[in-house]
This record gives C-alpha cells, sequence and structure tokens, in this order.
C-alpha cells in the first residue's frame, strides 16, 4: 500500500468514527421525537445532555486532534450548548498516560540518554497529565523538578485531524463555516503552538522574567539544558492546587490577595507587555503561603498596540450615553459593516450595550466583589441568549476581529476564577487608556 | 578475523551496496578468497548467512535489555514496549538495509532469511508471556496461549512495516503506534476477549463448512 493510500484509509477511519457519533445524536433526537409524541412533552435539557455525552464518547476515542478541537469549541461559550461546553470542558484530563518505556524512548530520542542518566532519580508514574502530555517528578542534587513530556507525533496527528474533523463537527453542532473561519485559524495556530515546546519554553521565561517583579506571583525556574522539542523541565513547585484552595476554607484576606495578584498579572500581561498567558484555567495555578505560581505557558497571545487602543476603547465610560461614540468603537472593530441595514444596525447595537454594561462592570467601580455569583451566571445567561437569538444568526458576515477570542476566553477566564476564589479585590482601568 | 564473522560482514556490505544477496555460493566465496568447504563449515547456504544477519541483531538487542538494570522490575506490557522501542532506536542503523530486504513483505509469512530473526524474537515473546501470567497481567488460557508469541510476532513485523513507511519527523509515528498497539493488545489478552472470540469462531466454523460442502 501506497504512503497516500494509508493515510486516506486512516482518515476514513476517523470520519466513520465521526459518522457514527452523528448517527447516534440522529438516534437521540428520534427517541426524543418518539418521547414527545407519546407523552407530549419532552426533557430537551436532557436530550442535549445525551447528545453531548455521544459527540463527546466520539471525540474522546478518537484523542488527539479531535479532543483539542472539542476543547476549542468549548473555548467561546457562547457558540456551544452549555451542556457540550460541559462535557468538552472535561477533556483535558482523560488523554491516555504515555508509558514509562514511552517516555525513556523520547529521553533518548531527544537527548540520547535514559531520564534517570539525567537526574538522581526520576518517577517512572507521571505525577500530573498535562494537555498534550505528562508530568514526571525527577530530582538532582538535591532540587526537585517537573518534568512535561509530549505525546510523540500530536503535532502531526493534530493538524491532519483538525483538517478532517472540522466540517464534521460544524454540521454535529450546527454551526455555519462561514461565520467561524477566522475563528477556526485563529485557534489552530494557537493549539498548534501548544505543540510547540520550544516556543513555549521562550514565551515561558520571557513572561516570568518580565512579571517577576508583580508582589505575589512566582514562577517556577525554567531549565533549557534538560528542555527540548519535546520535554520541558521546570522546577517543582510545591502547594494546593487552585481549586482545592478556592473551594476551601482559605480565610477571605488571603482569598482577595490572591485574588489580586491574579487581576494585577493579567493587568500587567494584558496592558503592558501585550503578551499575555491565553489559558486562565485552574490547572495551571497553584497556591502557595501567600502566593500564585503559574505554571503552564503553553498558550500565549500577542496584541498589537492598534489592537489594544481599539479594543480597549469599549472601556470608555462616555460610550453608554454616546451613541455616536458607540457605533465608531463598534465599527473601528468590524463589529458593524457598511453593509447593514439600519434595524440590524439597531439590533447589534442594542446588544454590544448590554454585554458591554456587564463584561466591563468591574472596571466602573474601581472595586469589585466576585463573591457575588450573580455577575458570572449573568454572563452565562446574556452567552446562551446570544447563542439563542435568531435574528443574531440572520445577520450574516464574518464580523469582528480574531483577536478578540483569546483576549475574551482569557477574561472569562479570569473572571470565573475570581468568581471561584470569591476574592473582593481592587479593579482599576488600566493606566495609560486614553479616551478621545 | 574468523569465516564466520568475515562472511557476515562481506554479505552485508554486499547487501548494502547492490541491494540484492550475492548470486551464488560459488562466486560469493570467490569474491572473498575463501574455500566453498570453509563457506559450508558456518552455513549451509546464502539464506542462512543472511538469516543469522538478522538474528544476531535481535538477539544482541534483546540479550542488553534483559541484564539492563531496571529490567527486572517491568511489567510484561513495559518490557515488550522497552524491546520495541530499543528495536526502533537500533533500526537506525540498519534502516537502508530493511528497505530493501522488509519493505516488500507481507506482515505474515516467514520468508528463509528471517528464520533466526522470528525464532528469537518467539523464544523472547514467550518469556515475556510468561512474565505476564506470573504477575497476572496476561489470562491463563490453556493451549491457546501457545499462539501468543506468533501473534506477537505478526504484531512486531506489522511494527516494521509501520515503520519503514513512516514520514514523520524521528519517526514518532511509529512511536505512538506502538504505544497504542500494545495498549490494545494487552488489553485483550488481559480479558476474556479472546476466550469469547475463539467460541465464536468455532460456533461459526461448522456451519459455515456445511454450506459450503
Amino acid at each position: 500500500m501506497s504512503t497516500q493510500e494509508s493515510i486516506r484509509s486512516h482518515r476514513l477511519d476517523r470520519m466513520a468514527a465521526l459518522a457514527g457519533a452523528g448517527a447516534r445524536v440522529g438516534i437521540n433526537y428520534l427517541k426524543h421525537y418518539g418521547r414527545q409524541a407519546i407523552s407530549g412533552r419532552a426533557d430537551s435539557e436532557a436530550l442535549q445532555e445525551q447528545n453531548a455525552s455521544e459527540v463527546f464518547r466520539t471525540f474522546s476515542e478518537l484523542k488527539g486532534g479531535p479532543l483539542k478541537l472539542a476543547q476549542m469549541l468549548s473555548i467561546d461559550q457562547s457558540l456551544l450548548p452549555p451542556a457540550y461546553a460541559k462535557q468538552f470542558a472535561r477533556a483535558q484530563y482523560s488523554a491516555p498516560p504515555l508509558s514509562y518505556p514511552l517516555v525513556v524512548r523520547t529521553f533518548r530520542r531527544e537527548f540520547g540518554k535514559d531520564p534517570r542518566e539525567i537526574f538522581d532519580a526520576f518517577e517512572p508514574q507521571a505525577a500530573h497529565a498535562a494537555s498534550i502530555g505528562q508530568v514526571h517528578r525527577a530530582t538532582l542534587g538535591g532540587r526537585a523538578f517537573a518534568v512535561k513530556v509530549q505525546y510523540p507525533g500530536v503535532a502531526e496527528s493534530l493538524r491532519s485531524d483538525l483538517g478532517v474533523v472540522k466540517p464534521i463537527a460544524l454540521q454535529i453542532l450546527g454551526l455555519r463555516e462561514r461565520d467561524v473561519a477566522a475563528h477556526f485559524r485563529e485557534v489552530e495556530t494557537r493549539l498548534l503552538e501548544e505543540t510547540d515546546y520550544e516556543k513555549e519554553l521562550r514565551s515561558a521565561m520571557h513572561l516570568s522574567a518580565a512579571c517577576t517583579h508583580l508582589p505575589h506571583i512566582r514562577f517556577p525556574e525554567y531549565h533549557p539544558e534538560f528542555s527540548s522539542r519535546r520535554v520541558i523541565t521546570m522546577d517543582w513547585m510545591d502547594g494546593e492546587a487552585f481549586d482545592v484552595f478556592a473551594d476551601g476554607s482559605a480565610p477571605q484576606v488571603l482569598r482577595d490577595s490572591i485574588g489580586q495578584a491574579l487581576w494585577d498579572f493579567y493587568a500587567y500581561q494584558i496592558h503592558d507587555l501585550r503578551l499575555f498567558h491565553a489559558d486562565p484555567h485552574p490547572g495551571n495555578f497553584l497556591v502557595s503561603g501567600d502566593s500564585l505560581c503559574v505554571l503552564d505557558f503553553g498558550c500565549t497571545k500577542t496584541i498589537d498596540a492598534a489592537f489594544h487602543a481599539k479594543q480597549f476603547a469599549f472601556l470608555d465610560p462616555a460610550l453608554e450615553t454616546n451613541p455616536a461614540r458607540l457605533a465608531a468603537a463598534m465599527e473601528s472593530m468590524a463589529i458593524l459593516l457598511p453593509s447593514d441595514t439600519p434595524a440590524q444596525r439597531a439590533h447589534l447595537t442594542a446588544l454590544c450595550k448590554k454585554s458591554l454594561e456587564l463584561l466591563a462592570r468591574p472596571f466602573r467601580t474601581g472595586h469589585f466583589d466576585f463573591g457575588d455569583p450573580a455577575f458570572m451566571s449573568a454572563i452565562y445567561e446574556l452567552g446562551e441568549e446570544n447563542r439563542r437569538n435568531d435574528t443574531l444568526r440572520g445577520i450574516r458576515g464574518e464580523r469582528g476581529s480574531a483577536d478578540t477570542i483569546y483576549l475574551n476566553r482569557t477574561f472569562f477566564g479570569l473572571y470565573s476564577l475570581l468568581t471561584r476564589l470569591r476574592a473582593h479585590i481592587q479593579t482599576p482601568l488600566p493606566t495609560g487608556l486614553v479616551f478621545e | 578475523m574468523e569465516n564466520r564473522t568475515r562472511i557476515l560482514e562481506a554479505y552485508t556490505a554486499r547487501l548494502r551496496e547492490h541491494g540484492t544477496p550475492p548470486h551464488t555460493v560459488l562466486a560469493f566465496c570467490k569474491s572473498l578468497n575463501l574455500s566453498e568447504r570453509d563457506f559450508f563449515h558456518e552455513f549451509a547456504s546464502l539464506d542462512s548467512v543472511e538469516s543469522a544477519l538478522w538474528g544476531d541483531w535481535i538477539s544482541g538487542l534483546t540479550t542488553r535489555l534483559e541484564n539492563g538494570a531496571e529490567w527486572k522490575e517491568f511489567s510484561a506490557r513495559h518490557r515488550y514496549l522497552t524491546f520495541l522501542f530499543a528495536f526502533t532506536e537500533s533500526s537506525l542503523d540498519w534502516r537502508s538495509l530493511m528497505l530493501t530486504r522488509f519493505s516488500h513483505l507481507a506482515p505474515v509469512g516467514s520468508p528463509p532469511f528471517l528464520k533466526a530473526f522470528e525464532e528469537h524474537f518467539k523464544v523472547f515473546a514467550s518469556d515475556i508471556i510468561s512474565h505476564g501470567i506470573s504477575t497476572g497481567e496476561v489470562a491463563h488460557r490453556g493451549p491457546l496461549q501457545t499462539l501468543y508469541p506468533a501473534v506477537l510476532y505478526i504484531h512486531f513485523r506489522a511494527v516494521i512495516s509501520f515503520l519503514l513507511k513512516d514520514e514523520s519527523q524521528r519517526f514518532e509515528r511509529t512511536d505512538a503506534f506502538i504505544e497504542k498497539t500494545v495498549a490494545f493488545a494487552f488489553d485483550v489478552i488481559r480479558t476474556q476477549a479472546i476466550d469469547s472470540a475463539f467460541d465464536l469462531a468455532r460456533f461459526l466454523a461448522p456451519s459455515a463448512w456445511g454450506k459450503m460442502s
């Protein structure tokens, strides 16, 4: 069999597996309507849950690319019904572990040595999973290290899988490719970057050096001499997992201080460095004493000064009372297009105003209490409302800048983490922002 | 240099340069300046020279692994994985030779020039299976389990086929292929899946024969 044929059959296998999920979703719908016909009522929520599990099961059977695709679709909450988002959020915990011989093989390929020839001790069992690999604990000369090892061939299969799976996934999830094309491109770029450990090491070293002066934020030291295309070695950090800390009985003062550190860390990256850690997920942080440790720089995003100015012009308080300024800001970001009818303009403007009122709320008062869960659930509700909004779906055209995806994801993640911490913190407007 | 080594080295050099084995023992001996008597004292045929060539590779590899410090602690699955990864690593020195001699072969079938290669592997594989039975990783299955080394040999040959077609950087896809197929294989031999398949085959086979006759 030629190489071309073997690749094709490999793709066909995957397509068959996905088509299977599509069929199962279809059967669930039949059951749903059957039940509706008999009883006159049906539980739509339950149907969605069931479909989400089916799709998720198929995606995780395929591992690799489809799994990451699932994650990328769950990034933008408004693209996905909550049931899907919930299932997909599980994705990063369920990748299969690498066997110890494969870890040894990877070391021999990368360094020409066994891990136990490099370190005094190397745990054969992974301490925990990373999104596309796993972390082992090692020691050398009394110092403890966290050694992150990547699955072999993950970048290649990611590339081929995304191409095959994308149209089918869009079909299953009921999305229109044209409207999300730029978004897909952006997410694909970021996902492929996550497989580039050399870039991750550079970002990690750069960002941790640039942020080291911030109070209550700590970074592990990175070790390029034990790092390569497939391995990243950093100091082992002791501490409490972020979600354990947040859900535990920590005193309010400590919650506020950790929350403030988190906010300041992101404010500094976004507004001063314009390069930021774009994956504020609980698994990427530890709490150690009165400090927050940042562990993973796989996903970082750079924005330019022009985009930053346009994006954060939306924080101008005058926008709420001055329609002309709001329209100008929306046009500058291509949220409003010249071809829009007056009715469409009005609809989009109302929507934008509503989102803005909610998302900019923490900035309005200079301090904010994330302890009130109503704020986060209002954000979820808004996302859900937009998703169900038929008028909005009917408005065509690719809108907004793809750069906003990861910025939105970052703010969404940041707000979620702060809500989980129930932190009450200072939330000033970024300094140096000039509103004309 | 003793004759066995001379013959093996000359044979390998010829395979590497010409891509084909020598045509006759006579011609081969002439090029080596060796008498036929001396040749047949070491090997019965040209095929057995090549058989020794590949067989020595596998037995050298398994001996090295079995004497390694960590080998005793490894489970059967980890031993088999360690062997396959050591094999792919070592195959970098043999890749062009393997491409000339293996790429046209189907994973099943036993050409004479791979006799010792196959035998050494199967002895090694049955050691792994016995170890697996003693640790409970492999289910006891009476006479059926004598087939396991043969099944692992087919798997090993499939790994070689995959490796020779692999175009990925540093053959990483082969590593993933090994990891995934071995995980699957050991999942199957740990459970009753084989028993059920065998039972189904026994049930279907007579009726299939009945319909044909």
